[in-house]
């Protein structure tokens, strides 16, 4: 039997772009191979949401930054076409100019007329040494920055969490009088405390959040709380680490 | 992926007599984990709720148990067989300090992928396949609804068709509930919610049930979307504000005959207009009622049965073009257009004339029971008849035979002759059939 008519889907472009902390700190611990090994693994999941978003085409690019910031992918990469070329640890922390570099892409052009909201991811385990202020100014002029969804993942404890709250945004008002500090939110800096929390966030950015950003979930009631301009997903249950679950100790 | 259920664990649930072996994990969405898992040798298909989920919607638990102790509407549902609460040892092998709950279901068969595999042209479904598989859906929401039911998000995501049949199989029923008690949940899928929920003027129910019924039918039909045409041009970032408007606050259809804000764009729009046309004046007119003053006046939708007896009423004019092999859906035009694919011609096709309408004689076209019988509504499971090529020259079509009878039948020339089960009979010889279901007569 003939095939349905060959016809073209329409699509629009989701910019899905990575910003990682390659400072000399990210040597210590394995944090820079738990990066590298938690973006590599999360591929095949990214992979497999864009194909289930026809109507997204699911673009990934990444900047590296540590004395300066690089683009590490700088061509907008079909995510089945990505391949991850491991980054390394050494420098300071040039995030403000990591920023910059973003603010530029997301300038139209080189932007498209249209596209759905870019997914923004920062990686950080310490402080910016480079005018951060200045950098985040320059990135949210940009309307399509303003417009992106923002995701902070602090490695380790020793992330400045104010500074990745300030790129992620105020958390909105209206949820401020309810506040629970211990409570996680992914309108706040994700705590990735060892390496499987950091691949559980990095997983959850590249499939749920990409997921969300471009054909959106079945819905369920909000229970008043304030959503963005793209409602974010459920974060992962604080599962128990299958590694350090060794089992009953004394029986 | 990290699987609250350890894939190769072996655990305990109350209420199961044996306990289940966790074979792999299959499956993670935003409402929890589907596993394989295998239950006194048999394999079943395991859904885990997620615990935001849970806390989420209050009602699930008791929504799931009406569920289950209520039997699947149809054929067509991957219903909830039982509910699953782990026992306090089974508890400590989960690796999620919430306790959960989860529900068993029949394994996905193979073969079956995702409605949206087909949304965006990774498989081939022939025209037929896909009206076909329109037809089931909405004779499965008719079973719903029929019973007091209603689906409440209903979407491309939980859809899944057997690309050569057409059969298809529904998922994730676990928002079913009585229609019009609604004690919160589930809102839908945005593309897919009815305008007046999508703005928090109605609660989900049948009546929006029709609303993203249409919208799925719409999408598996062309491969776009009903309200995505100039007004979705205008939008720069196309967020959740921007799918309000879209969808909510100022819904157009593409197609709308006197509001024309919408129309699809040449260039970037172009499935919907290449497809459109296919489909008969009268499928046509469902669509554009149910997105025209259906979507204000809920009441003024299209209905299931409605949908199933214009879908029917489609696959009985296919008519196969001799020139490129594609399928056509006769009009009722004079003179009829030529083939939408290559531009040829289509010959006058004979017919068969039955009790409940006429049918084109194509290849693949089947004879059902709501051929004979006004009071059937249309479904596609057990044809009575099915036309078919002579197996070495094509041209020539036949009807075989499908149910346990003989056929009395009458050629041209006057001649009777009896035709057996399973066999088939060249229609251009043939005048009349008399089977035990009803007459069959031949136009040409």
């Amino acid at each position: 039997m003939p095939p349905f008519p060959n016809v073209r889907l329409a699509n629009r472009p989701l910019h899905f772009i990575y910003l990682c902390d390659c400072s000399g700190s990210m040597a210590a611990q394995g944090k820079m191979q738990a990066l590298n090994q938690a973006i590599r693994q999360s591929l095949p999941g990214m992979a497999r949401v864009a194909r289930e978003n026809p109507e997204a085409r699911v673009l990934v690019r990444a900047v590296r930054f540590a004395d300066r910031a690089h683009w590490h992918i700088a061509e907008p990469t079909p995510v089945a076409r990505l391949q991850w070329h491991d980054l390394q640890a050494g420098g300071v922390t040039a995030m403000g100019e990591a920023l910059e570099l973003v603010a530029d892409q997301l300038a139209s052009p080189p932007m498209e007329e249209r596209a759905l909201p870019p997914v923004l991811v920062l990686i950080s385990d310490g402080q910016p040494t480079d005018d951060f202020d200045t950098g985040l100014a320059r990135l949210l002029r940009q309307p399509w920055a303003q417009k992106a969804v923002r995701l902070a993942i602090a490695v380790g404890h020793d992330a400045d969490q104010e500074v990745l709250q300030q790129f992620i945004g105020p958390e909105s008002s209206a949820s401020g009088q309810r506040r629970d500090p211990s409570s996680r939110s992914p309108r706040r800096p994700l705590q990735a405390s060892n390496a499987t929390a950091l691949a559980q966030y990095i997983q959850w950015a590249s499939t749920a959040v990409v997921g969300a950003a471009s054909m959106p979930a079945s819905r369920v009631e909000a229970h008043g709380e304030p959503q963005g301009n793209i409602p974010l997903p459920d974060l992962p249950p604080t599962l128990l680490d299958p590694i350090g679950d060794v089992g009953p100790v004394v029986w | 992926m990290t699987w609250i259920l350890p894939e190769g664990s072996t655990l305990a649930f109350a209420g199961l007599s044996t306990p289940l072996r966790v074979v792999r994990g299959i499956g993670s969405g935003s409402q929890g984990q589907v596993y394989e898992v295998e239950l006194a040798g048999e394999g079943l298909a395991l859904k885990w709720y997620l615990p935001a989920c849970i806390a989420r919607d209050p009602a699930l638990e008791l929504r799931l148990g009406a569920a289950i102790s209520s039997t699947a509407p149809s054929a067509s549902f991957l219903w909830p067989m039982a509910l699953l609460r782990p026992t306090p040892q089974s508890q400590r092998l989960l690796r999620c300090r919430e306790p959960g709950f989860g529900y068993l279901m029949n394994l996905r068969p193979a073969g079956f992928v995702g409605a949206v595999e087909h949304y965006g042209g990774l498989v081939d479904l022939s025209l037929a396949s896909v009206l076909r598989a329109c037809l089931e859906l909405s004779a499965a929401f008719h079973a719903l609804h029929s019973r007091g039911l209603c689906y409440k998000d209903i979407s491309l995501g939980n859809l899944f068709l057997e690309p050569e049949s057409g059969r298809i199989l529904i998922c994730d029923n676990d928002n079913v509930d009585v229609d019009g008690r609604d004690p919160g949940g589930v809102l839908g899928t945005p593309g897919f919610i009815a305008p007046e929920v999508l703005l928090g003027r109605a609660r989900p129910g049948a009546n929006s049930d029709l609303h993203s019924l249409a919208v799925l039918l719409f999408r598996l039909l062309t491969r776009h979307d009903p309200f995505r045409g100039a007004l979705e041009l205008a939008i720069r970032c196309l967020d959740e504000p921007a799918r309000r408007r879209l969808y909510g606050e100022d819904p157009v259809f593409i197609f709308d005959p006197v509001d024309q804000r919408n129309r699809p764009d040449p260039e970037l729009h172009s499935a919907a207009l290449l497809t459109w046309p296919i489909y008969p004046a009268a499928l046509q007119a469902l669509f554009i009622q149910t997105f025209g003053p259906g979507l204000r006046e809920p009441e003024r939708r299209v209905l299931t049965g409605e949908w199933q007896n214009e879908l029917a009423r489609t696959l009985d004019r296919r008519q196969i073009c001799p020139a490129c092999g594609q399928e056509n859906f006769r009009s009722h035009q004079s003179p009829p257009p030529p083939c939408w694919s290559c531009g040829a011609a289509l010959p006058a096709p004979l017919r068969l004339r039955l009790p409940c309408g006429a049918v084109v004689a194509a290849a693949g076209t089947n004879l059902y029971r709501h051929h004979f019988d006004r009071l059937q509504l249309p479904q596609l499971r057990q044809p009575l008849a099915e036309v078919v090529a002579h197996p070495s020259d094509a041209a020539i079509l036949g009807l075989r035979n499908g149910g346990p009878t003989p056929w009395q039948v009458t050629l041209v020339q006057g001649q009777e002759l009896q035709v057996e089960p399973g066999r088939s009979c060249n229609l251009a010889a043939v005048a009349a059939i008399v089977s035990d279901d009803g007459l069959i007569r031949i136009e040409r």
